[in-house]
């Protein structure tokens, strides 16, 4: 009686948002997985039971499969990257430098803007234009010399060109990482450090012993979030050029092969496979969190 | 300096007005009937603790951190689910009742200050709640401010005064809603050393002006003793003793209670009861008349207070050689530590009181032989490893049972 | 700013101002190189449109233009309105509900309150692929595809699991005393949330907000699979605009820029706020 009154109020307050986010989370999530194994072409939904059929045509689906292997490649350098230069940048912001809120300012700004502007802005300065009409960071390396670097970018023939697409990703991301990286850093009391430093640690040593094997959770913490962005990314590839299958990833083949192929079935199943490789990084990262926070 | 009178007069008048409205009230008092309280996982936070506050009265809760004593009070407020028992105020059951049901009210060891109100906020808040009119709010919260002494600050936020303040803001807030109980969490432990004795006497002095049923909390048995009318001994969720400051110091109903009341500590050494005397490292002590221990031989662990202790004269009393090992020097007194020739007595029930304490102050003496402290006058002459005789008064033995630890009389 | 004050008393080695100098050479390289998408974007979007031309890419303006801006903005300015329209009760709605979801989750545990917060935290980071289809045929059914209401609903919703997370972890650190003196004083639930807690949330508040307006202006996958052309935010609207190849350069960037311009604002004018957002994303690390 006492528990109802007591928790009564808090639950019908919790209800809307749960009911929600059950609905249009788990039961669409089901529902998803219910068309993954439907045979749904068209624009009438069908649910008849195909079973695995649109899983086993992706297997043999070589644009499926050449997606895989961009984002692969994509995740690879986009995560790669980030966290290397979005630890550097901590290091050099890390003991307290004038101009350090500047500095901030400027590496973060990319995250406030949207990824279709990112692409845009990007996407002129990989330009593969050649001639009179080259421009962007070919036509920059011509006029300083560096020409040999001029390269096809995005349009290339190789894994270049996705790789080239994580660049701009890696621009729109490092400030967070940094940031990431220098909340950690600066989480380490300064009692700690202060003690290394008076038991004879040089600075560069209480560095490497006390600060750095704190920040393995911050690593964690980075690369679980790089990675499940990098599997769902959509607009900044889409913007950049959605057309070229050099760059597609199994995020966009999902909305071409639905929206504009009207394969639902199929779309669905490359949705619940993108679903079940985020889930791979972020339901064990989730379960560590709420975990170390109960433990504290 | 006029001004400080008037100041006082007004407060004086301020604190007559509440009183006579108080005194409208038929005080209530707090009974807890068989009060257990089980954790989720298993932990049993409170064991049948069956107790009554009588109408008015101030009784305080004490303990070691980790008894139960914080758990009590706030299964009072409402604020803890009880698992089995009742719980009366006044005659009324609320064992079910939530929190702002029960007209209780409750000052907090951090305050619990709404930092985005003003103090008159903060104060008003309660009366607020239970849709006081406006009119008659601001009265009262002008009323207490001026108890407290807090006019001036009424429109200060929370963050702008200190510590002192903060508490007295605290105390008004609870005073101002004229509940039938105040609940008070340890309201002094975040205060420094002075501040505190000085708040002590004036929450002596509010109890009496304002006569409301009072429990208060506290893991300071010195503050207990002070404030107490009643003191209410807890361990482990079970209560051990209930009784006035006096009868606790002077009457322990066991070894618990007796370590943990009285600073020092009380002695303890293990001793034989024989022929009509206990004896301990070559002492032989004769049992006051007519002690029931007289007849027939055990071994028992005798107690007995720092201060029952005294240098000894030629009046025949019976006495002990020691080796002072450390001498305190508090001014016009002085604590003399030494060790005696017996074994130490070591049981869960003085490990749990003297933890408590923090008084680690045998660790330098060897840890297998009984230490004593004695209370002495700062006159006596003592000097560290100089060998002195010190008197034992027999009149004021305490006898426990060694396998239980409760008292033996 | 303590650091500051701090590094100018620290006793500090021979080789310090040596290694301070190559630091600020270091950063300021890396600041260049960073910033250069923005000098293309400022330099591009601001010349007069006679005298752009792809090969003149990094030359400055020989006279600042506004010309661009002006020659895009009412193809932008749909979207720019709806995207307004969109974004703000989006936010709000969803901050608040966020509030009061955070609030029970941190204060009013009830029971099962441990299950709960980390499958609606799990929804933070689905794939917005998987929903798409079930999304469409649902709001479909309730007629609100094609107009701006079944993008709020949508942004207030999948915007619950951060504005969750922010508020309950700004109320995990306020303490259990506040709440129980509350309740003492005869506050029940809803009244220690508005009157107690929520003054208290401020902050937070203006860290769900922002990164939720922020996050719903800069979507584009469900602007693209929920609104029809009168409808479109501004990014569908600006990738429609900057997209194909055909578009003069001058104009995309003088696009970009513009509908880039509120979160720019917000990002400038409340960055502490908007990277508490950023920090609470990341759950604890």
């Amino acid at each position: 009686m006492l528990r109802i009154r007591k928790w009564g109020p808090a639950a019908l307050l919790v209800a809307p948002s749960l009911v929600a986010i059950g609905v249009f989370v788990y039961g669409f999530l089901g529902w998803n997985l219910r068309v993954s194994l439907s045979d749904w072409r068209g624009l009438r939904a069908t649910y008849d039971f195909a079973g695995l059929d649109n899983y086993r045509r992706l297997a043999g689906d070589t644009r499926f499969i050449d997606g895989v292997q961009n984002v692969v490649v994509f995740t690879v350098v986009f995560v790669a990257g980030t966290l290397i230069f979005g630890f550097l940048l901590a290091l050099l912001l890390e003991r307290g430098i004038r101009g350090e809120a500047f500095f901030r300012t400027v590496f973060l700004f990319p995250m406030a803007i949207s990824f279709i502007a990112t692409a845009i802005i990007w996407r002129w300065l990989m330009s593969n234009a050649s001639g009179a009409q080259e421009t962007g960071l070919n036509k920059l390396f011509d006029s300083v010399g560096l020409g040999f670097l001029a390269n096809d970018w995005f349009k290339a023939d190789s894994y270049w060109a996705v790789a080239s697409v994580a660049i701009a990703a890696g621009w729109a991301l490092v400030g967070y990482i940094m940031a990431l990286f220098l909340a950690g850093m600066r989480g380490v009391s300064d009692d700690l450090r202060e003690a290394a430093r008076v038991d004879g640690a040089s600075e560069a040593k209480a560095f490497w012993h006390v600060i750095r094997p704190m920040l393995l959770p911050v690593v964690m913490s980075a690369i679980v979030i790089l990675a499940h962005i990098s599997l769902k990314t959509f607009d900044l590839i889409y913007a950049m050029d959605a057309k070229s299958r050099k760059i597609e990833t199994p995020a966009l083949y999902m909305w071409f092969t639905t929206f504009e192929g009207l394969n639902f079935s199929i779309g669905a199943a490359i949705a619940t496979l993108l679903v079940l490789g985020i889930a791979l990084v972020i339901v064990p990262y989730i379960w560590y969190s709420v975990r170390s926070e109960r433990r504290r | 300096m006029s001004e400080k009178t008037s100041e006082g007069r007004a407060a004086a008048a301020a604190a007559d007005a509440l009183t006579a409205e108080l005194a409208g009230r038929e005080p209530a008092g707090v009974r807890l009937d068989q009060v257990s309280k089980h954790f989720r996982g298993g932990v049993q936070a409170i064991r049948d603790v069956t107790l009554t506050v009588a109408p008015g009265e101030f009784v305080v809760l004490v303990g070691p951190s980790g008894c139960g004593k914080s758990t009590l009070l706030r299964m009072i407020a409402g604020l803890e689910e009880v698992s089995s028992g009742r719980i009366h105020i006044g005659d009324k059951d609320v064992t079910t009742q939530l929190p702002q049901q029960r007209d209780v009210a409750m000052v907090f060891q951090s305050y619990a200050l709404y930092p985005r109100m003003t103090v008159r906020g903060n104060i008003g808040f309660g009366l607020r709640m239970r849709r006081v009119p406006k009119e008659e709010r601001a009265r009262r919260v002008d009323e207490v401010a001026q108890i407290l002494g807090l006019e001036h600050l009424l429109d200060r936020r929370p963050a702008a005064l200190s510590g002192g303040q903060r508490q007295r803001v605290a105390m008004g807030r609870a005073i101002v809603r004229e509940p039938q109980i105040f609940l008070m969490d340890e309201p002094l432990s975040n205060l420094d050393a002075k501040l505190r004795v000085s708040m002590r006497a004036q929450l002596t002095l509010l109890h009496k002006r304002l006569g409301v049923t009072t429990v208060y909390v506290t893991h300071d048995q010195t503050e207990a003793m002070t404030l107490g009318q009643r003191v209410a001994v807890l361990r482990d969720g079970v209560l051990q003793q209930v009784d006035t400051p006096q009868a606790l110091f002077h009457h322990p109903v066991n070894l618990f209670v007796a370590a943990f009341i009285g600073s020092p500590s009380m002695n303890f050494v293990h001793a034989t009861v024989d022929a009509g005397a206990v004896s301990f490292a070559g002492v032989r002590i004769p049992l006051p008349p007519g002690s029931p221990l007289a007849d027939g031989g055990r071994r028992v662990i005798l107690g007995m207070r720092p201060t029952s202790l005294s240098v000894a004269s030629e009046d025949g009393a019976p006495r002990l050689t020691v080796t002072p090992a450390i001498v305190e020097d508090l001014g016009d007194e002085r604590f003399v530590i030494f060790d005696v020739d017996a074994p130490r007595v070591d049981t869960d029930a003085t490990r749990a009181a003297v933890d408590a304490q923090a008084e680690d102050d045998a660790l330098l003496v060897p840890l297998d032989r009984a230490t004593f402290t004695a209370r002495l006058p700062a006159t006596t002459p003592v000097t560290v490893g100089e060998p002195m005789a010190v008197a034992i008064d027999p009149a004021r033995l305490h006898f426990f049972d060694p396998a239980t630890g409760e008292v033996l009389q | 700013m303590t650091t500051t004050s701090e590094t100018s008393t620290r006793i500090r080695s021979r080789w310090a101002p040596y290694v301070t100098t190559v630091r600020y050479l270091v950063l300021f390289a890396l600041v260049c190189v960073f910033l250069i998408p923005v000098y293309v974007l400022l330099v591009t979007a601001m010349k007069d449109p006679a005298q752009v031309s792809p090969s003149r890419m990094w030359n400055l303006p020989d006279s600042f233009s506004v010309d661009t801006f002006g020659e895009v903005w009412p193809t932008l300015e749909p979207g720019f309105r709806n995207s307004v329209l969109m974004a703000l009760p989006a936010s709000i709605i969803s901050s608040l509900l966020g509030a009061a979801n955070g609030f029970v989750l941190a204060k009013w545990r009830f029971p099962g309150a441990d299950v709960v917060f980390p499958l609606i935290l799990f929804g933070m980071f689905i794939p917005y692929q998987a929903i798409l289809i079930p999304m469409r045929e649902l709001l479909t059914d309730w007629n609100m595809v094609g107009g701006l209401s079944g993008l709020i609903l949508v942004h207030i919703i999948y915007g619950l699991p951060i504005t969750t997370l922010i508020f309950r972890s700004y109320f995990v650190t306020i303490s259990d005393e506040l709440i129980d003196s509350a309740q003492v004083d005869g506050a029940g639930m809803i009244r220690t949330l508005v009157f107690v807690a929520l003054p208290i949330a401020l902050p937070a508040f203006a860290v769900a907000v922002i990164w939720q307006f922020t996050s719903a202006w800069n979507d584009f996958l469900f602007g693209l699979v929920l609104t029809s052309t009168d409808s479109w935010p501004v990014t569908v609207a600006l990738n429609n605009i900057a997209g194909g190849q055909v578009v003069p350069f001058h104009e995309a960037m003088a696009a970009a820029l513009l509908a880039s311009i509120p979160t720019l604002l917000v990002y400038v004018l409340m960055g502490r706020f908007f990277m508490r957002g950023l920090m609470a994303g990341a759950l604890k690390g």
